[in-house]
């Protein structure tokens, strides 16, 4: 157990399932025998406040009911982030109490609750640790009754009988536990049930548990725990909420990272690399009931629909944006590799450009490897494969009305100018079919303008930033000239981001605000472009 | 003239003689001599004035020379009345042409307008001005001529920037051009025709809605020496800074109406151009500040300045009487402030002094008038309208000392006289004279200026009600020369006097409001007489009926506006 102990930073799956050991293994032996306690608290570097009031349970289920009702008001004494903890721990002790329970409660209704998960495969598990089980109550069994007999007799031969019958024990828990473990559906389940009780374990004891190493250590046991909370009602769902979790948890991650501090001349290995699996990537909806199974893309609008399942539901905690931890761990810069092998944007690529946010991943995924799925409804061959990018597209499709002599087709008038200004001989086009009227176009002009105006400030903005970044961007492009246009889009969006939502980086906004900046960087999408296109024209 | 005279004289020394002959009339006599001299005529003629279109094809046959093509008066020419120019009218009548006047040629289209430009290679001058319907693709027409040094645009409404880029890109030796009221051209527009046309000399930007963008555009032009922007509201004082700097020929500026600009801006201006020769700031100061003063006194080229409108002190006057010896116009109309001893002070120092406009100044007097008609006796022109307090004492200066005085008006001057139009009648080179509204003259007086200023041909006797028909046939005996004659409401004059009238030859433009004594006799006898009548106002003449139309419909070939409402059921447009 020690070395296991030691493990958690590196094999924080595996080392997950272990400090779970510890703690059901503490809630399990102290009511039994302070000399095994002892043991176990040095070994797992625990040290145990709950010790008095667990030792006086009994070993029949009920006092784990009482550690459940206990460990929540406990929290409530600590400057604890998050309520929404709170709520999920319940639950988690419920899980806990589900498995380790078998021993002491009537195996056939755990085998039941065990084959609800997964019915066919286990079985056989499950019959193995019925033995062990009834082999490790017969080893309790014996030290209770040691225990009653020579009562407070700490004699060597006492300790020495004591240690053997541990050791005995600790083989047939491991055996007990890494079976058990198996019993979970997926290592992702249990990793995304446990660690937020081991995070919640460690609040409570005060303790600093070498976790946040992790890849996302700090928020992610968090997330889950908001999840969780639904998680509750509906068990059988269990492995699918899991993966929904799992994808709620990247998209926070990196929603809460996406103004992060720019400086993209990051050096390798200052930074983390994630990687989304394909799947993830093109999944529409990242946030999922867990009652009625409907997808959602925000957060917000999740907690929002949330309301009309009850009213537990409906109170200021359940509403509330999850919290950020409060910055006890070092902030960890975290860039996005792509899937796809081969990609500039992989991390097995030689000259690896990282993509900076969640959302870029997705939008270089689908810019760059998935079909143009959406096709212009006014042109009928512009096609694309971001739906931001075609709508962006149809504002001004047909709209690129400034038509130089030389072919040359321009969205705004000044670039015309500009162009024939700078080129002798060409000069303005005049489109074949312009209507007669001088007044309706004159508007229309006018108008024009001003928005000209808008955009070229936008342009202006989204282009400044001096980032080196975004020039090896340029020419990247220059290589891959596929389509320009929907290229120059996505590395101009970026450049808004990094000029743009600076101030909101070290803001402490939550995940609908999160998403709300992605709206308007979304939005921003939109002004860049012409200019983008016009300053290609000028290359 | 006989037979043998004609032979001794040469064609060439005809044509030296023909040269001589300036006024229409004259040269319609010359061709009416013979057909030698209607010959050498055709042949000299350089400027041909189409006012029917039926004729066209018939004078391009016969003026094979000619450089100047007016089409103005024909607004119904189109695309295929240019087709058959083209094609059907003598080969070469394209080839020397030089200027091309389309003016209100609305029913034009930019394929004729393409065809009629690239069929003149010489091709320097277009006046497009006042084809509303014109825009970008007539702008592109305009574009082939590639020779192009003048370009008037004036109200073409349709042209944007594209059009001016057009014109701008193809036409790179443009000099001069006129974008009055081309509203849709932006600083976008004027600042590429900046950046391909350096030679530009004269630019009118009027009423555009520029910006002091464009002026920074226009500064870059090293040739302009003309620059008019009357009514750019959008153009301030940053926008002259611009031009203190730039357009190192400037000579003439016209700022008027421009209502963002300021005395600093003008200061700015001026001083950056001692030479300027114009200078126009009507309606844009509220006020002359001492500041410009002095600065306006550096300009010793000065010969033009208006400043309607503007609040001015007897300093100003004086600052100018002193300093701008060679001011040959000075426009102070409806300034406050202009007094007695202001004009005194001005021109006891401009003795050159030939157009002056004093309308609306009030409290003028004999003794400024007198002293104006004293100094500077190469007066040509002189606005009084409204100068109450003018009478006959002044007009005896005038018309004693002032000989070569032109225009006179003296519209709703009541002080104005018989006695007045007799000293008046001295200026014998009278050739508009405006008496409107002053309602204590008569046939009497009248007949004085009649006999003597045989020159006359703009007259104005609107609502002179004691003037009746022995006054308009003293008109026709003395002033045959009469084109433009308002009587509108002078209601003694009968069908007698409209008789008279018909003897008045050139008469083409004739206000006849609220004349309820005519009847169509009257109007028959007119229609009948006045051959070049183009504009007639029936307005409220109520006793006019069918017949009098029916004779203007018929006599009046030349007929092209008529204005009848009020009591006349029928339209007619014999146009």
């Amino acid at each position: 157990m020690d070395g296991s102990n030691g493990g958690v930073d590196q094999f924080w799956v595996c080392s997950v399932q272990k400090h779970d050991t510890v703690t059901e293994l503490r809630f399990y032996m102290d009511p039994k025998g302070s000399l095994c306690s002892n043991n176990w608290a040095r070994s797992a570097c625990l040290t145990s406040p709950g010790n008095g009031l667990q030792t006086n349970m009994s070993s029949d289920p009920s006092p784990f009911c009482g550690v459940r009702i206990e460990a929540p008001f406990k929290d409530f004494n600590q400057p604890s982030t998050n309520q929404s903890l709170l709520m999920a721990e319940p639950n988690k002790d419920i899980k806990i109490s589900d498995i380790e329970n078998c021993p002491l409660t009537d195996s056939s209704s755990q085998t039941g609750k065990l084959q609800d998960w997964d019915p066919n495969v286990m079985l056989n598990n499950l019959s193995f640790l019925e033995e062990k089980i009834h082999q490790l109550q017969g080893l309790v069994h014996l030290i209770d009754n040691k225990k009653c007999q020579p009562f407070a007799q700490p004699d060597a031969l006492v300790t020495q009988e004591q240690q053997l019958i541990t050791a005995d024990l600790t083989s047939i828990i491991v055996q007990l536990i890494s079976t058990a473990g198996s019993l979970l559906p997926s290592v992702r389940h249990t990793l995304a049930n446990t660690s937020p009780l081991v995070s919640q374990l460690s609040q409570l004891r005060g303790l600093n548990l070498p976790f946040g190493s992790g890849p996302s250590g700090g928020i992610q046991p968090q997330n889950n725990n908001v999840n969780k909370v639904f998680d509750q009602s509906t068990q059988n769902d269990v492995p699918n909420n899991c993966e929904v979790e799992q994808n709620n948890m990247e998209e926070h991650e990196t929603k809460d990272e996406e103004d992060v501090e720019e400086g993209e001349n990051l050096p390798p290995g200052s930074y983390e690399i994630l990687q989304l699996e394909k799947e993830e990537i093109l999944a529409p909806h990242t946030h999922f009931c867990t009652i009625c199974g409907k997808g959602f893309k925000r957060d917000a609008n999740l907690r929002m629909h949330m309301r009309g399942h009850g009213d537990e539901y409906k109170t200021p905690a359940a509403l509330a944006k999850p919290h950020k931890e409060t910055g006890s761990e070092p902030k960890l810069i975290k860039r996005y590799s792509c899937p796809y092998a081969g990609c500039k944007r992989n991390k097995d690529h030689k000259k690896f450009q990282p993509l900076k946010t969640i959302l870029c991943v997705k939008n270089h995924y689908k810019r760059t490897h998935c079909d143009k799925s959406y096709t212009c409804s006014r042109c009928h061959t512009k096609k694309f494969s971001v739906m931001a990018d075609l709508k962006t597209h149809e504002k001004h499709c047909g709209k690129d009305k400034w038509l130089c002599s030389c072919g040359t087709t321009f969205s705004r008038k000044d670039k015309l100018f500009g162009h024939i200004a700078l080129f002798q001989g060409h000069t303005p086009a005049i489109p074949l079919e312009e209507t007669k009227v001088p007044a309706a176009p004159t508007d229309l002009d006018s108008k024009d303008n001003t928005c000209d105006k808008v955009g070229n400030m936008n342009f202006c903005f989204g282009s400044n930033p001096p980032n080196e970044n975004e020039v090896q961007n340029i020419m990247d492009v220059k290589g891959n000239i596929d389509d320009p246009i929907n290229y120059f889009s996505s590395l101009n969006f970026e450049g808004c981001n990094f000029g743009g939502f600076n101030e909101f980086s070290q803001s402490p906004f939550e995940d609908s605000d999160a998403s709300f900046s992605f709206l308007m960087s979304g939005s921003f999408n939109y002004a860049p472009k012409p200019g983008c296109e016009s300053t290609s024209d000028n290359l | 003239m006989s037979e043998s005279l004609l032979c001794v004289l040469t064609e060439d020394l005809l044509v030296r003689v023909l040269h001589h002959l300036h006024s229409d009339a004259d040269r319609k006599s010359w061709r009416l001599v013979c057909k030698h001299l209607n010959r050498v005529e055709s042949l000299t003629r350089t400027t041909i004035r189409i006012l029917r279109i039926e004729f066209l094809l018939a004078l391009l046959h016969k003026f094979r020379n000619i450089q100047e093509l007016d089409l103005s008066l024909c607004p119904r020419i189109d695309d295929g009345a240019v087709k058959v120019m083209l094609s059907q009218g003598s080969p070469g009548w394209t080839r020397g042409l030089k200027r091309l006047v389309l003016s209100r040629a609305t029913g034009l289209g930019h394929s004729g307008l393409e065809q009629l430009v690239r069929a003149c290679p010489l091709l320097e001058a277009v006046d497009v001005s006042h084809c509303w319907g014109f825009g970008d693709r007539e702008a592109a027409a305009i574009s082939c001529g590639t020779r192009l040094r003048e370009v008037n645009m004036d109200k073409c409404l349709g042209v944007t920037d594209i059009g001016l880029a057009r014109i701008a890109v193809g036409c790179s030796r443009l000099e001069r051009l006129s974008l009055k009221w081309c509203f849709e051209i932006s600083d976008l527009g004027v600042d590429l025709l900046c950046k391909k046309c350096f030679y530009l000399k004269v630019l009118d930007v009027s009423y555009l809605k520029v910006t002091s963008k464009s002026l920074r555009s226009i500064a870059s032009l090293l040739n302009l020496e003309v620059l008019v922007m009357v009514g750019c509201s959008l153009v301030d004082d940053v926008g002259l800074r611009y031009l203190e700097n730039g357009c190192p020929l400037l000579k003439t500026i016209d700022v008027s109406r421009c209502n963002c600009i300021s005395s600093s801006g003008l200061i700015s201006l001026v001083s950056g151009h001692v030479d300027l020769v114009q200078i126009a700031a009507g309606y844009c100061l509220s006020e002359l500040s001492g500041p410009l003063v002095h600065c306006l006194k550096n300009l010793e080229q000065l010969s033009v300045i208006r400043i309607d409108g503007v609040q001015v002190s007897d300093f100003f006057l004086q600052t100018i009487g002193k300093n701008c010896k060679f001011i040959v116009e000075l426009g102070l109309s409806k300034c406050i402030g202009v007094t007695n001893m202001g004009i005194l002070h001005l021109v006891s120092g401009c003795g050159s002094l030939k157009i002056l406009d004093l309308t609306c100044c009030r409290s003028i007097t004999d003794a400024a008038i007198s002293t104006i008609a004293d100094t500077c006796p190469d007066l040509v022109c002189l606005r009084l309208e409204s100068c109450d307090m003018v009478t006959e004492n002044c007009i005896y200066h005038l018309g004693s000392s002032c000989l070569l005085l032109e225009e006179l008006d003296l519209t709703d001057c009541s002080g104005i006289n018989d006695i007045a139009l007799k000293y008046l009648s001295g200026c014998s080179e009278l050739v508009r004279l405006k008496l409107g509204l002053c309602t204590n003259i008569s046939n009497i007086g009248l007949s004085q200026i009649a006999y003597n200023c045989r020159k006359m041909a703009e007259l104005d006797l609107y609502r002179c009600v004691y003037i009746g028909d022995d006054g308009l046939a003293a008109l026709a005996s003395g002033c045959k020369k009469l084109m433009k004659l308002n009587v509108s409401y002078c209601n003694r004059i009968t069908d007698k006097g409209m008789e008279y009238l018909s003897h008045l030859g050139e008469l083409s433009e004739l206000e006849m409001r609220g004349l309820s004594n005519v009847t169509s006799i009257g109007i028959k006898a007119v229609a009948l007489s006045c051959k070049r009548l183009a504009d007639l106002d029936l307005k409220h003449c109520e006793k006019i009926d069918d017949s009098g139309f029916w004779a203007l419909a018929f006599y009046s070939q030349n007929l092209r506006q008529k204005t009848c409402y009020a009591g006349n059921t029928w339209f007619l447009q014999p146009v």
